[in-house]
């Protein structure tokens, strides 16, 4: 198997499913009985593949995982409740009171909350660097930098970073790059390729197949020197490269209860078969609003990484494949007017999920940063910014909704 | 020869074998899942099919994925 589209159908497919079901059954049971003791002892020491209690892995959820890592090629992956549990997760195995990470004020808002309240209240520092800006990271790592955070493209600013540039200065310090890849996931962008250590990602999104249900992914790309990291150094000496894997699979995964359930994994399983399917006709319907868009008299500015106009379309264009992405914004005039055309939209959906099947708007300043100051918001998105989240409906019809809106203003 | 598998000795009829045949041989479960630490030492996926064990060796094969620490 080489194609990405024949591994997310097939997987890795470690063993005969019990009555060669051809799907991972979903085994709902908490709990896994073993014949003797020193079984029990094996698994309990990682030296027998079995489970033992759901929380911490079970057969559905390890085959999802199985699956992810196939496809990401990657050294480890853990299945989570959510992407929020996906990042805290890690941002506590790898970093805590003492310390500092280095990310973008270009943040999904709850990761913003998480790290600059939540995790701030815990005595983690959260320094803001310009990730298009080697010399702006440089400047803020020292020696209690434990890692630097940044997304694959930014929401909604949909802003690109230089992932190789980034990581090479990261590797300078001796620190390890997480990236939040929702909006590319390993089919648009394969982020070991370019040196990332660990992505994280809201599997809710793309990979769910279509808003079923919320999950959250941990991938280990296996590049990280994780002796490097003085609370993962006796791991490392002990696991070599599945140190961060370890540490969350027997300590901070465990501890913390975030597990993927397995009617979850079950489901998000099924639309990891048919991701690349959605995606390219997401990103191919994205691009073509985009066009349209950027041609209407009544838009001010339209951004979308895939448009030759966008700041950043070279860049993404090297870093990403199959796709730019359907995730675009676009300006009108006022916010008033931002209103009065989602009011009239009848096929487009006003929801704040993104990557869904269906294509889905909002207004960002409004909503995703209604707990944000009017100086924060404005640093990062417009009043006047509206953002639309394509999906793979017939792109004709989209375009026609689109066009209720416009007749409202 | 004898070499030490998961703690426990075993005796093996060759005196050479790499650690490819050795999960074969002694029917690993899920040989693709598994990591391999020699002599404590931690062993690259791709080096499985070219490091020869030799008498004396310790081996020990670890699951991350599955398994491990429980309720």
């Amino acid at each position: 198997m080489k194609g990405f589209a024949t591994k997310a159908v097939h997987g890795p497919r470690l063993r005969k499913e019990a009555h060669g079901a051809l799907r991972t059954p979903v085994f709902e049971g908490v709990a896994f009985e073993f014949d003797n003791a020193r079984d029990l002892q094996l698994a309990f020491e990682g030296k027998k593949p079995a489970h033992a209690y759901s929380r911490i892995t079970n057969p559905t959820v390890e085959d999802f995982e199985q699956r992810i890592r196939l496809l990401a090629d990657a050294a480890g992956v853990i299945a989570l409740s959510s992407g929020m549990a996906a990042i805290a997760n890690t941002i506590m195995a790898i970093a805590g009171t003492g310390t500092n990470i280095v990310t973008s004020r270009f943040l999904f808002g709850h990761t913003l909350s998480l790290f600059a309240g939540t995790l701030k209240d815990w005595g983690l520092e959260v320094r803001f660097a310009d990730m298009k800006s080697p010399d702006s990271i440089s400047s803020v790592i020292d020696a209690s930098t434990r890692l630097v955070f940044l997304e694959a493209i930014t929401n909604p600013q949909l802003e690109v970073a230089d992932l190789r540039k980034l990581t090479d200065v990261a590797s300078r310090y001796g620190v390890p790059v997480v990236l939040d890849g929702t909006c590319t996931t390993p089919y648009l962008l394969k982020s070991r390729d370019f040196g990332v250590a660990v992505e994280v990602l809201s599997s809710t999104k793309f990979i769910s197949g279509g808003a079923t249900s919320v999950g959250g992914l941990v991938i280990d790309n296996g590049l990280f020197d994780w002796s490097r990291n003085p609370r993962l150094t006796p791991l490392s000496k002990q696991f070599g490269p599945m140190a961060l894997i370890v540490k969350l699979r027997r300590e901070v995964y465990r501890n913390f209860g975030a597990c993927m359930s397995p009617h979850t994994a079950s489901m998000q399983s099924l639309g990891l078969e048919t991701l690349p399917l959605r995606i390219e006709r997401a990103c191919a319907n994205a691009l073509a609003i985009s066009r349209v868009l950027a041609s209407h008299a009544k838009v001010n500015k339209v951004n979308y990484p895939g448009l030759t106009a966008s700041p950043d379309h070279a860049l993404a264009a090297m870093q990403l494949r199959n796709g730019f992405g359907a995730i675009l914004t676009f300006d009108l005039a006022s916010r008033e007017q931002c209103y009065r055309f989602m009011d009239a939209l009848q096929l487009i959906r006003r929801a704040t999920n993104l990557n869904d099947n269906k294509t889905l708007i909002i207004h960002p300043a409004t909503t995703i940063f209604a707990d944000y100051t009017q100086e924060e918001r404005d640093a990062l998105v417009s009043d006047a910014t509206l953002r639309l989240s394509v999906g793979i409906e017939d792109v004709e019809d989209i375009a026609e909704d689109l066009e209720k809106g416009f007749a409202a203003l | 020869m004898r070499i030490r598998i998961n703690g426990e000795e075993r005796t093996l009829a060759l005196n050479e074998l790499t650690v490819t045949e050795v999960l074969k041989t002694q029917n690993v479960e899920m040989p693709e899942m598994v990591s391999v630490q020699v002599n404590g030492g931690f062993l690259a996926r791709d080096a499985f099919g070219t490091t020869l064990l030799k008498d004396g060796d310790a081996v020990d094969f670890l699951y991350f994925m599955g398994g491990g620490a429980g309720q």
